[in-house]
């Protein structure tokens, strides 16, 4: 019999993925639970186990193509059938191969307001048109209704599945080709190159975008930094700024609830979260990857460091789960470490607002009318405005500010 | 041994199209015909019909042309050169068919095929046998007439569609037994070449699911004409005579005998599949024994697909090539599908009939809240300029936007009226944007507008009800 394998459900929000590699080509016979194909999902990896034994008779999803969850992406046959042609004689009915459909076609009711071009797009597409909220008069459906239907949409909750990743390669390597004249190198949008830019205009179409950037007098936390360093070295990790932050952040984000939430614009709702899963956008050979921090405001900074350091490991070695990398609620990033000022970071959709952190610098400070040489450093908060407004915004900052610099007030919150 | 991607059996309007699209997308495609290129509609159906109706309403207007003060002293049908034009016409049609296939790289077999396994055509032609290993079949080949018990054929009284095309002479008396499309065609057309035509349908009107109101313009027609038509009647026996037959009719109001020169039997259809070995490869069929599809042609068995009548009613050509074009986009990998929202319907009787979407009847059944307009003909500048006032224009819409449901057309030219409508539906139009149209006058299809702007409550050329 021949099995038609579809690309299953990779987990909580994953709608598709890249086709990255092939572990198998047509012909070859494969045992159940060898690796069959890795796929590029939501900034991971997936290493997808062949899900029986028998031969590879046709690969649907070549590498480099987006499949669908639910899309047939290999053909195996595991040998239970007669093959598909024999000599002569007709093979008997009953062993007739049933293909999916049966059901007799089904002609667009009259109340599906698209035009037969519309029709063919969704088609194409892979999108069904009955589904689609049409947003012209009468509900007529577009060509922009049918594509923005097609982009994937984020799902609600979901088990990730058990499944081994895989360290990711890097993109576009091996896809250059030189053009004709050699002036230019064509290099194709793949794999985790391909996940960021989309990613990143999704938020900027998407997000009403504005950033807020302030600057924090430091010094009294990096003395208290190294007053924790002894304690944190004894229990084996490293202590960084960023638990010490991402401790400040968990008073403010309950005091502004609406700077972690998101907008469901399907339904018009903006959700506030309760609980505060943070984003740590991380640097790796492979691109940026946002692994997630759960329920940081019940853990202490040496759980935070420990496992900061650990997924940031994890990340570099491309060995992040799609759990890891899913459900944040609030994001902060590091983009002092090279240099610059400050930036102006992206929101990771569909969160409202990330945090950029930057160098801590002695820098010249009037204080009580002198000047005075302390550790500072800028934070840029970059935010939806469509969820809440500069003012919100400002003070949010302030209070993010006024925790890092009380280091009474952030000590109450850090242990 | 043949090696192909495609091989389509049956060259009609289905499989040649389909043969086509094929060979354009690439793919390595041979076509089998055991007949003639063209199939039934170039052959036997659409087009010499449409040649002889052409013929027939040309010598009816000129014989009734006293009134336009168009006299002529001896006018007529010289029934030999009319098929000798007609066949010119198939023939340039079918060598139209040829060039196309070879000009797209199509291979064509004439012979007769047969499906002998997964994957397996055997084609019998007069050089002998020739076997083809093919990714994917197509089966293209259509329907013949259905035969009556009692009713046989036999090729001289008792005739099919495609022998009435082949008469050298009209028929003193003619029988038609069936009113629906074929037969209404051929009941106009042989009446206005001098046959005194009889109409015997089982059911209750004419043209059984159309529009009643549609149909009683046309079966006025035929009787103001010197027609009969039975309904709910049926053709009991036949006993053939020297110069024809003697037919016993039962009717509801009693029985009657009728001595006729030819009866005509034109009840239905069914899928001409003999050759194909469906059950034994175990592709499925509904209980006419027409072939199972989704919609993208394919059957339940993989490499098999189905266009055109073969897949059963409605039985159109457009619609076969339609399908042909769909199926071998999808054996070309390409996301193709049959997703139009309506058939056109075009009966070349007198008048004609055409039809697009819901009727009246259907629409409300749908649990639609239905408006229905009319424009009659009558009230037509361009009707009455060309003397054929007769019929009227009907859109059925949505009462509560104005969306365009279904439209029937009776009267002069309604086959070429209707892709105006079929159109509109496709495109999701509502009777204001027909109405808002500018529509050329002096133009039949004026009467499309007047009847949209009726239905938007604006009629100008006729009062408000």
């Amino acid at each position: 019999m021949v099995y038609e394998f579809k690309l299953p459900d990779l987990g909580e929000g994953v709608a598709e993925g890249e086709v990255l590699k092939w572990m198998v080509k047509e012909g070859d016979s494969i045992k159940e639970d060898q690796p069959l194909v890795e796929v590029m999902t939501d900034k991971v990896n997936v290493q997808i186990p062949a899900p029986r034994t028998g031969t590879i008779s046709r690969i649907l999803a070549k590498e480099g193509d987006m499949a669908k969850v639910g899309q047939i992406i290999v053909v195996i046959d595991d040998g239970s059938a007669p093959p598909a042609s024999p000599p002569t004689p007709l093979p008997a009915p009953q062993q007739a191969l049933s293909l999916p459909p049966q059901s007799p076609p089904v002609q667009p009711g009259p109340d599906i307001l698209a035009t037969p071009a519309t029709r063919r797009l969704a088609r194409e597409l892979g999108v069904e048109i009955g589904t689609v909220r049409g947003s012209g008069t009468l509900g007529r459906i577009t060509d922009d209704d049918v594509r923005g239907a097609a982009s994937p949409q984020p799902k609600v909750a979901a088990q990730a599945p058990a499944m081994q990743s895989q360290e990711p390669r890097a993109p576009a390597q091996e896809q250059r080709v030189p053009t004709q004249g050699a002036k230019e190198e064509v290099v194709a949008l793949r794999g985790m190159r391909r996940t960021i830019a989309e990613h990143m205009a999704k938020s900027k179409q998407i997000v009403a975008q504005v950033t807020h950037v302030d600057e924090a007098d430091l010094t009294d936390l990096v003395q208290l930094r190294e007053a924790f360093k002894g304690s944190a070295a004894k229990r084996g990790v490293r202590l960084t700024f960023l638990p010490f932050i991402i401790k400040a952040l968990v008073p403010a984000l309950k005091e502004f609830p609406y700077v972690n939430s998101s907008m469901d614009e399907a339904s018009g709702n903006i959700i506030l979260k309760k609980y505060y899963n943070i984003g740590v956008a991380t640097d790796t050979p492979q691109g940026l990857v946002v692994p997630v921090i759960r329920d940081v405001d019940t853990k202490d900074i040496f759980d935070l460091a420990g496992e900061i350091e650990k997924v940031a490991v994890r990340a570099r070695e491309g060995q992040l789960t799609l759990e890891e990398v899913k459900g944040s609620t609030f994001t902060v990033t590091n983009v002092g470490a090279i240099g610059g000022l400050f930036a102006t970071p992206i929101v990771n959709y569909p969160e409202v607002a990330i945090l950029g952190l930057h160098k801590i610098a002695k820098r010249p400070i009037v204080r009580g009318g002198r000047v005075e040489v302390r550790d500072m450093t800028y934070l840029s908060l970059s935010f939806d405005h469509r969820v809440f407004d500069g003012s919100y915004a400002a003070r949010f900052a302030t209070r993010v500010i006024e925790m890092l610099q009380d280091t009474k007030k952030l000590l109450a919150e850090v242990v | 041994m043949r090696q192909a991607d495609v091989t389509v059996i049956g060259a009609g309007p289905g499989g040649y199209v389909c043969a086509i699209r094929a060979a354009q997308l690439g793919l390595a495609t041979i076509i089998v015909e055991s007949d003639k290129l063209g199939g039934e509609c170039v052959n036997y159906g659409c087009i010499p019909s449409k040649s002889l109706i052409t013929v027939s309403r040309l010598y009816d207007k000129v014989r009734e042309g006293e009134k336009f003060g168009l006299t002529a002293s001896k006018v007529n049908v010289d029934f030999t050169q009319l098929q000798k034009w007609k066949s010119e016409v198939i023939d340039k049609l079918v060598a139209g068919v040829e060039f196309l296939l070879k000009g797209s790289n199509a291979t064509i077999l004439m012979g007769e095929a047969e499906i002998v396994g997964r994957g397996k055509v055997r084609v019998t032609t007069l050089d002998g046998v020739e076997e083809i290993e093919t990714k994917n079949v197509v089966i293209a080949t259509g329907t013949k007439s259905v035969q009556l018990s009692g009713l046989e054929f036999d090729g001289r009284v008792v005739i099919g569609s495609k022998e009435a095309l082949e008469l050298t002479d009209a028929p003193m008396k003619l029988l038609v037994v069936g009113g629906g499309a074929i037969g209404l065609e051929f009941a106009s057309m042989y009446q206005k070449l001098g046959s005194e035509v009889t109409v015997v349908e089982i059911m209750d009107q004419l043209m059984p699911g159309s529009d009643p109101e549609v149909v009683r313009v046309v079966q006025r027609k035929l009787e103001a004409k010197g027609g009969k038509v039975h309904l709910k009647s049926k053709v009991l026996s036949v006993t053939k005579t020297d110069h024809g037959a003697t037919v016993a009719v039962e009717t509801p109001e009693g029985g009657f005998l009728l001595d006729v020169d030819k009866v005509l039997v034109s009840v239905g259809r069914k899928p001409r599949t003999e050759k194909m070995n469906l059950e034994a490869i175990g592709v499925l069929t509904n209980s006419a024994g027409f072939i199972n599809t989704n919609e993208k042609m394919q059957t339940n068995v993989p490499g098999f697909y189905a266009v055109g009548d073969v897949r059963g009613p409605p039985l159109l050509a457009h619609k076969a090539s339609k399908e042909g074009v769909v199926a071998a986009e999808c054996m070309a990998g390409m996301k193709s599908a049959a997703d139009w929202k309506v058939i056109p319907e075009t009966v070349f009787c007198d008048p004609e009939v055409a039809s697009v979407g819901l009727t009246e009847a259907k629409a409300v059944q749908a649990g639609y809240n239905v408006k229905k307009s009319r424009f009659q003909f009558a009230a037509l500048g361009r009707a009455l300029s060309t003397g054929e006032p007769e019929g009227f224009v009907k859109i059925v819409s949505k009462a509560e936007d104005g969306l365009v449901l279904g439209v029937q057309i009776v009267g002069p030219d309604a086959s070429n009226l209707i892709s105006e409508v079929a159109l509109a539906i496709e495109m999701g139009a509502t009777v204001e944007d027909i109405a808002l149209t500018i529509h050329p006058h002096p133009t039949l299809p004026e009467a499309i507008m007047e009847a949209a702007e009726t239905a938007s409550g604006r009629p100008i050329h006729q009062l408000k009800t």
